[in-house]
């Protein structure tokens, strides 16, 4: 950009109008943000393997041990719905950043609560999923599939939380000043890239978790 | 945005989004009816649709990662730390399964 001063020293390079760059030439948040979620699958696939590890085991004859297994449960065609309506947060999520890079502040708004509801539906949905298995007699503490489960599909929920969280935030300051400024813009990138992230990790425990035996 | 700078590429428009979506709809679509192929009444093997719902959800996770989070687009060592932290995760994992029996392989 025309107004931007760069300052250039010997290992590094400031650009005073967008925020810091290492050599790499890459913003220093959004490699940040890329490593993060680098590691987050270090996070999550130790949660996979726990449940993988767990859900074939045959736990008849340990005591304090209720024989209910998360796969007896699961409601295959309400799972799926909740997955869709996540997928599609993915789109409204690439068009709130497709509106900003266009200048369009309001649409941009637009997409970023329809983001944060779909985030909420999919959320409810889960609610849902959870006090039905409650009700049926699968908690947490059921037997180690059971703890296996909730702990793997609650802290992804815990996740897509965290991302409602960030999305109405950016919502309400892109409201109160009556748009994002480029400083801003960069957050609601990192904030998609995060949530994207969200997407593609129940994309793999959708598959793995539900619909293989 | 700030993330200007760092990309070369045009970015794909909001109706290529839309197109990427409704296939990744089609996928989601395809992977339930495999599930019900699987359970149903004239059922198919497992050894059967099991790599095919893993083939399905690489095929989703690749096309969220490089179109809707632009890695496509981005500077290379970005997809390196990606990529290797995924393929780091999915190593160690394996072989801590199959070390501890949870998955099967072929003796």
């Amino acid at each position: 950009m025309a107004d931007t001063a760069h300052i250039n020293t010997d290992d590094h390079e400031v650009d005073s109008g967008h925020g810091e760059h290492e050599s790499t030439g890459i913003e220093n948040r959004k490699l940040g943000m890329w490593v993060f979620l680098s590691s987050e699958f270090m996070f999550f696939g130790a949660l996979i393997s726990n449940y993988l590890l767990f859900k074939g085991r045959d736990f008849t004859g340990f005591s304090g041990i209720t024989l209910i297994y998360p796969r007896e449960l699961y409601d295959i065609p309400f799972t799926s719905i909740s997955s869709f309506v996540l997928l599609m947060s993915s789109l409204t999520m690439v068009l709130a950043h497709d509106a900003l890079v266009s200048g369009d502040q309001n649409r941009t708004r637009v997409w970023i609560a329809a983001t944060g509801m779909l985030g909420m539906v999919f959320i409810g949905g889960q609610f849902f999923e959870f006090t039905e298995f409650i009700h049926a007699g699968m908690t947490i503490s059921s037997n180690p599939a059971a703890s296996a489960f909730y702990m793997l599909t609650g802290f992804h929920g815990a996740h897509v939380f965290l991302g409602i969280v960030m999305l109405m935030s950016l919502w309400g300051i892109s409201r109160r000043q009556g748009g994002l400024t480029e400083e801003q813009g960069l957050n609601l990138e990192l904030v998609g890239l995060y949530w994207h992230f969200v997407d593609i990790i129940w994309i793999v425990i959708f598959t793995i978790v539900y619909l293989i035996p | 945005m700030a993330a200007h700078n760092e990309e070369h590429y045009p970015h794909p428009t909001p109706k290529q989004y839309v197109q990427i979506a409704v296939f990744l709809g089609a996928l989601t679509a395809l992977e339930v009816g495999l599930y019900y192929l699987e359970i149903g009444v004239d059922s198919i093997d497992t050894a059967v649709t099991a790599p095919m719902l893993i083939l399905l959800a690489l095929i989703k996770f690749l096309v969220v990662v490089a179109w809707y989070m632009h890695l496509r687009f981005e500077k290379p060592l970005l997809s390196k730390f990606f990529t290797g932290g995924a393929i780091l995760a999915l190593v160690l994992y394996s072989a801590t399964l199959i070390f501890l029996g949870a998955i099967a392989v072929g003796v």
